[in-house]
């Protein structure tokens, strides 16, 4: 058998891509001096499963996930994201909670459900890749608002609320996190992360700084809190402000990001 | 005796590492070259290693790179905030002072730079889908750089900024406005005291074209990346020939903005660009050569 080195799910011998995760086999892990591991670039038509479900990844600049959903199975998403799907694929909301707190960090208030069977497609309209991550049960997963591409229905849906008045004036990550959980059953988030995914596994007390804007996801056990810097960035400007994020856990960070409190 | 010199960089370099160990270009292709003469500077390859000092710096990533470095205690970087991407808590960072920070911020400019100091690791990227380009300097060697291309550069680069000196203006009276179609001002670096590097950030892709002297060209003045200091440009106002529209059309709806640089030397341009607006007639401009068709 074949250890997907990013997902480290099982496969066949002879596979040339995650089944899980859609993973390149056959390449090898392209890891940094300092420790950063690129998230896998998914080749062109490259197909993994879910559950009784099939996502096929096509392109490479803007790429789209294509899933052929199984009569039992649904998916959740962002209602900006759907690209195109059958006619025949029922589309429900699902009530996020939150109401006016959600409007105020200027989030969404339902998320779309898509129910199999179906064929049903989504991207984001920025150049960047899918980043597949397989939650297996007690996985908790904080992501970066607006970062979730689709989710399947076995994950469970919070947010989470940034906490400290400097963490949200200066965190520069939004008001709120999305937060996935996986209970009974394994599931399979989609992130699309602009430009190039780098990711990390910090030990326990390890901290790095990142830009606030380049943060895309975390294990919920990675700590995250707003540094104010000993740097000027203008004339009146004082304290440039990073992100520090403390171990244990994965931080996975953007290349392309939006600068939320630098001119 | 090592007498390989890299195509790109112009440095003597490895031919028997996959890449240039100066500027990471891949030693390992064939150059392709359009028919014109623009040579396409290939993309450095994913996890491609430049050395300098004591310390190199290691490119992760194809759609927006990021230039990871590692720094040894004595070496040091300087860089604009903007484009921290993250790094070590170890790694110190200071303010560099900059001269003429009024003129820097009415021309949108960085007014301060930051310095990241070994030992420690420390990573940039920019938000553009595009490709770093290295460019390793001599002892004295200088390159002129269109603003807000530099990503980073080595302690010894010294960095100084002087006026395009290309502008025109439109409208008249309290509506007059001075338009800088590459920017007001330009970037020159030169390293002092030994080798340095000099990393840029390019949107697009990335071509390279050797001027022979005397030899003149017309580009996108937001086009242009990077020149030789020799290289010297002006601009080109050219307008259509007026095939019986209103005469206004020719005069400025339609009419062409370029920059003509003028060999001799080596110019780069980036395939993504911004055209200068045109929507009004030109009322004065720095030296400039015109056509009408």
């Amino acid at each position: 058998m074949i250890q997907c080195q990013w997902c480290h799910a099982q496969n066949q011998p002879g596979t040339t891509s995650c089944q899980t995760c859609g993973a390149p086999l056959d390449e090898k892990d392209k890891v940094s001096d300092s420790g950063w591991r690129e998230a896998p670039r998914l080749r062109d038509m490259t197909e993994f499963r879910f559950s009784g479900s099939t996502c096929q990844v096509e392109g490479e600049l803007v790429p789209v996930a294509e899933i052929a959903l199984h009569p039992q199975d649904g998916v959740y998403f962002e209602h900006h994201v759907l690209l195109w799907k059958d006619e025949s694929v029922p589309l429900s909301s699902l009530n996020t909670g939150g109401g006016m707190k959600r409007t105020i960090g200027g989030m969404p208030h339902i998320v779309t459900v898509a129910n199999g069977p179906g064929r049903i497609a989504f991207s984001r309209d920025a150049p960047g890749e899918l980043v597949v991550l397989p939650l297996h049960p007690g996985m908790e997963l904080d992501v970066r608002e607006h970062a979730f591409l689709v989710a399947s229905h076995s994950i469970q849906y919070s947010f989470v609320r940034i906490k400290g008045l400097v963490n949200l004036l200066h965190g520069g990550s939004g008001m709120y996190m999305d937060r996935f959980v996986t209970t009974g059953y394994p599931g399979m988030l989609l992130l699309h992360g602009n430009g190039n995914v780098l990711e990390r596994t910090l030990r326990p007390g390890e901290k790095i700084l990142v830009e606030p804007g380049g943060f895309l996801y975390k294990d919920s056990t990675v700590q995250m809190q707003a540094q104010q810097m000993p740097l000027k960035t203008g004339l009146m400007r004082h304290g440039m402000y990073l992100a520090e994020m403390t171990g244990p856990g994965r931080v996975g960070i953007q290349s392309m990001y939006v600068h939320h409190h630098a001119e | 005796m090592n007498t390989y010199i890299c195509r790109y960089c112009r440095q003597p370099s490895d031919p028997n590492s996959p890449t240039c160990p100066m500027c990471g270009a891949p030693v390992d292709i064939r150059s392709v070259v359009s028919d014109s003469g623009w040579v396409a500077q290939p993309p450095i390859k994913d996890m491609a290693r430049i050395q300098f000092g004591q310390s190199h710096v290691q490119i992760a990533g194809t759609t927006v790179p990021t230039a990871e470095f590692t720094l040894a205690p004595d070496d040091w970087i300087y860089f604009s905030h903007h484009v921290l991407l993250w790094t070590e808590p170890q790694t110190r960072l200071t303010n560099m002072p900059m001269r003429g920070a009024w003129n820097r911020k009415m021309a949108g400019m960085p007014l301060v730079m930051v310095e990241g100091r070994g030992p420690g690791h420390i990573a940039l990227s920019d938000n553009h889908a595009g490709e770093v380009v290295a460019l390793p300097l001599q002892h004295n060697q200088q390159i002129w750089v269109r603003e807000h291309r530099f990503l980073t550069a080595t302690g010894n680069v010294r960095y100084d900024w002087h006026p395009t000196g290309i502008w025109y203006t439109t409208g008249s009276g309290d509506d007059q406005e001075t338009h800088y179609p590459m920017g007001q001002y330009g970037d020159v670096f030169g390293a002092q005291g030994g080798p340095g590097l000099l990393l840029l950030h390019s949107p697009g892709n990335t071509f390279i074209r050797d001027l022979r002297h005397g030899q003149s060209l017309l580009i996108q003045p937001s086009a242009l990346l990077y020149r030789d200091v020799t290289v010297r440009m002006a601009l080109h106002l050219e307008y259509p020939r007026n095939m019986g529209f209103a005469f206004w059309h020719s005069r400025w709806s339609y009419r062409s903005i370029w920059v003509r640089l003028f060999g001799p030397g080596r110019v780069a341009v980036q395939s993504v660009y911004a055209p200068p607006e045109d929507t009004e007639m030109i009322s004065s401009h720095s030296y400039a050569t015109t056509h009408h068709w």
